[in-house]
């Protein structure tokens, strides 16, 4: 009998004990962002496939060699276009559980982190960005007059892709085409000359159109009007002219599958000889080089995106700096290895983008993104994007998006859409 | 284990009342904070803990306090991670809590309501998530029933018919939006390539905005007929042979005898089933996230899910996507209410 009570007890205690551990536990995952000084550098980034994860170990290699006294632990979170990567990095920062710092795009995105981003202007001028990046590069990585952010490479936007053969078939002369007008004309061509998608898109998330529309906004209304669009005054006429395009891009030329297939399978298109043009960031290059036998200026083509010759659609690849920071004094080193030359060379020519500093010798790059930095150096103007963070705020993004999935994913309701986009980014 | 359980139940009540003799003595015996000290605050012996018990077991039932340690812990579980969890959820509703500066606390008021009313978007997820519940629903009752007649009336390869029309249910999710997302191509989906052998389409599944929240839940209904079909085929086992005999001696056709004998006796199936089919349609989220890799489902299909997903990650909108998540509970909360009180009056909860 007196077993029997002793167990009884022993079981509470036990339950209580499991209790008490369990709970410690918990208070132990909560209180684990805390650290001193010897802290590693934990990163967080979405870069877990093809290019990107290949250039983000080439990144973690460059600095392991460089910093062999700061432990580095790169995090990768892949997954729906950085919407994983951007769920966990918010479920932390709102956990007040920041990781050292983040991969993200600078420009009014930052304006979804406020209050959270560190100020580490003091280490642009210690290492001297503001003199070896360009100007917009400077100018993106603040917000609320200070630095908040540091960029780690650049992609370009306004960049039209093509087929050789394919456009050689329809006798279309891509480095001819230098307005809208001459697009649509070549589309056009190439639909009439030949059995193959004019223009291949990839429309099962918004993202493509979005882009493409801003792309095409720069190219009709011009870089002025573009910069007030970006600037939250956006001319209602431009936009109606642009949509314009865009619908009759949408209606006549591209893929009838377009809405079940992504990025991935559009791309594809091209690279079969299925289509002869594409508009995407030149991360798609990246496909392309990864092709067997598909060579640049041999099988594919790249041509500025008619009617923005001159310009460079900025994209920023760059590492925010979260305040209340785990390892302050390592992140440090980490964002100053970051803006460095040895890293942005590491990373960006597997990643298919470009450094940021203006004094990176390009020897070690491929033909095509020597080109490219070439361009961007010698731009007259470098407009920012808008789907990618540099030109609007995530909120303004992500009306804007909504407008296009409902007013401009078939049918195309131009003036609809004129006004909901209008409505979504003016001040 | 009973004789453990009733001796221990009367030793405890002896150590609770701190002797026979007296049962309001109030005790300081250490066996009560261990026990009891989990309703009554654990202050070993503080005076007026076994007046509290006392009165507790008056009001509630002798087995109340005693029994706690049996229903307590998960009770407190639950209390703590769901149900804090949804109130929690609804004060931040109530908030103006957007990106990461915590939500202010002193300044309550159903705002995010208002606004939840007045954006179209809102208006068009719920519109959405109402037809895809309710059609889903009904399109899955339908078809599960008819399949387990079929495999009911003593076919051949019984069990392998049950395997198949099952499996789908086993699949993720992930698995089936690929699938269907293939099957829908416009151009070499096999849906177009079957219609158009019979001179159908080629139709634009997922592109058209009209038709692309009923193949999501056809798709669905693929998925999910199969475990209508067990559940059926369960009912119909329940019933007793003599009912098919009766009704056939009484010269009621097949069709009639399903209709007014089988039919009407499974409505127990038919509400459980019902009640399940309905929360998975409220949680096509995976579904449609699958679709597209993403937070922005096809023009058509958005849903309160994807709504409240995309204002909460893409745009730090907290307190809007918890009064978003409010509206999605009472949807849920308005289809499992009615059922359990139909179990409760029933008395079978």
């Amino acid at each position: 009998m007196k077993d029997t009570e002793l167990n009884r007890r022993d079981v509470l205690k036990g339950a209580g004990g499991v209790g008490a551990a369990g709970m410690l536990g918990l208070a132990g995952c909560m209180g684990g962002g805390g650290g001193g000084g010897n802290a590693p550098v934990e990163v967080l980034h979405g870069w877990t496939g093809g290019d990107g994860a290949t250039a983000a170990d080439a990144l973690e290699e460059a600095f392991n060699e460089a910093h062999p006294d700061t432990e580095l632990d790169m995090n990768p979170i892949g997954g729906g276009g950085n919407q994983n990567l951007d769920a966990v990095v918010a479920n932390r920062l709102q956990n007040d559980n920041p990781p050292s710092s983040f991969a993200n795009w600078p420009g009014p995105n930052l304006a979804r982190y406020e209050g959270v981003l560190g100020d580490i202007s003091d280490l642009w001028e210690e290492a001297g960005f503001t003199d070896s990046h360009i100007d917009e590069a400077v100018d993106l990585h603040q917000y609320n007059g200070a630095f908040r952010a540091v960029p780690l490479g650049s992609h370009r936007l306004n960049c039209l892709f093509y087929n050789v053969s394919v456009v050689e078939e329809a006798g279309v002369d891509p480095d001819s085409l230098t307005s809208a007008e001459d697009l649509l004309g070549a589309l056009e061509t190439v639909a009439t000359e030949t059995d193959k998608i004019p223009m291949t898109h990839g429309g099962s998330g918004t993202w493509t159109k979005a882009q493409l529309f801003g792309v095409m906004l720069l190219s009709t209304a011009g870089y002025d009007s573009y910069m007030s669009f970006v600037d939250g005054s956006p001319n209602r006429g431009d936009v109606v002219g642009a949509l314009d395009a865009l619908a009759t891009v949408f209606e006549n030329y591209i893929n009838e599958d377009s809405a079940s297939i992504g990025l991935t399978e559009s791309n594809q298109n091209i690279i079969e000889g299925e289509a002869a043009f594409i508009h995407q960031g030149n991360w798609a290059a990246g496909a392309y080089r990864n092709a067997d036998g598909f060579d640049y200026n041999e099988d594919w083509g790249f041509k500025t995106f008619p009617g923005t010759e001159g310009m460079y659609t900025l994209h920023f690849d760059s590492f925010l700096y979260p305040s209340n920071n785990p390892s302050p004094e390592a992140t440090r080193t980490w964002l100053e290895f970051v803006g460095g030359t040895e890293a942005q060379i590491a990373f960006n020519q597997y990643k298919g983008s470009i450094p940021t500093r203006t004094d990176v010798d390009m020897g070690e790059f491929g033909p095509y993104l020597q080109e490219t930095a070439e361009d961007f150096a010698n731009a007259e103007q470098r407009p920012p994007n808008i789907q990618h963070g540099l030109g609007i705020s995530a909120e303004q993004r992500s009306a804007l998006n909504d407008v296009i999935a409902s007013e401009f994913s078939g049918p195309y309701n131009v003036e609809a859409a004129a006004d909901g986009i209008v409505d979504a980014v003016s001040n | 284990m009973r004789d453990i359980l009733s001796s221990t139940r009367t030793r405890l009540r002896r150590a609770l009342r701190g002797g026979d003799s007296d049962d309001d003595a109030v005790t300081d015996d250490g066996r009560v904070a261990t026990d009891g000290g989990t309703a009554a605050g654990g202050a070993a012996g503080a005076a007026g803990t076994g007046g509290l018990l006392d009165r507790l077991d008056e009001r509630i039932g002798e087995d109340f306090t005693e029994s706690a340690v049996f229903w307590l812990p998960p009770f407190l579980l639950m209390g703590l991670f769901v149900y804090g969890a949804i109130a929690w959820n609804f004060v931040i509703s109530l908030t103006d809590y957007q990106g990461f500066v915590g939500p202010d606390y002193s300044d309550l008021d159903f705002e995010m309501y208002v606004r939840a009313a007045n954006d179209a978007g809102v208006i068009e997820a719920t519109v959405n998530t109402f037809l895809l519940v309710v059609s889903f629903t009904a399109v899955a009752l339908a078809f599960g029933l008819v399949l387990a007649i079929l495999v009911d009336r003593d076919i051949r390869f019984e069990n392998t018919f049950r395997t198949i029309y099952l499996l789908p249910m086993s699949l993720s999710f992930v698995v089936t939006a690929q699938f269907w997302l293939w099957m829908y191509n416009f151009n070499n989906g096999v849906v177009n390539i079957l219609l158009g052998t019979v001179g159908i389409g080629p139709i634009n599944w997922i592109g058209n905005s009209q038709i692309v929240l009923w193949a999501v839940v056809f798709a669905l209904v693929w998925q999910f007929s199969g475990y209508t079909m067990v559940v059926y085929l369960a009912g119909l086992r329940a019933i007793p042979r003599e009912h098919f005999e009766a009704a056939r001696v009484d010269g009621a056709s097949t069709l009639k005898m399903y209709w007014r004998v089988i039919v009407p006796q499974l409505k127990g199936s038919t509400i459980s089933a019902a009640i399940v089919l309905m929360v998975f349609a409220l949680k096509a989220f995976d579904f449609l996230y699958s679709l597209v890799s993403g937070y922005r489902p096809p023009n058509g299909t958005d849903i309160l899910a994807t709504k409240m997903v995309r204002e909460a990650y893409s745009v730090n909108n907290w307190a809007y996507a918890s009064a978003i998540a409010i509206i999605l509970f009472l949807m849920a909360l308005s289809i499992i209410g009615p059922y359990l009180y139909y179990q409760y009056s029933k008395g079978e909860l």
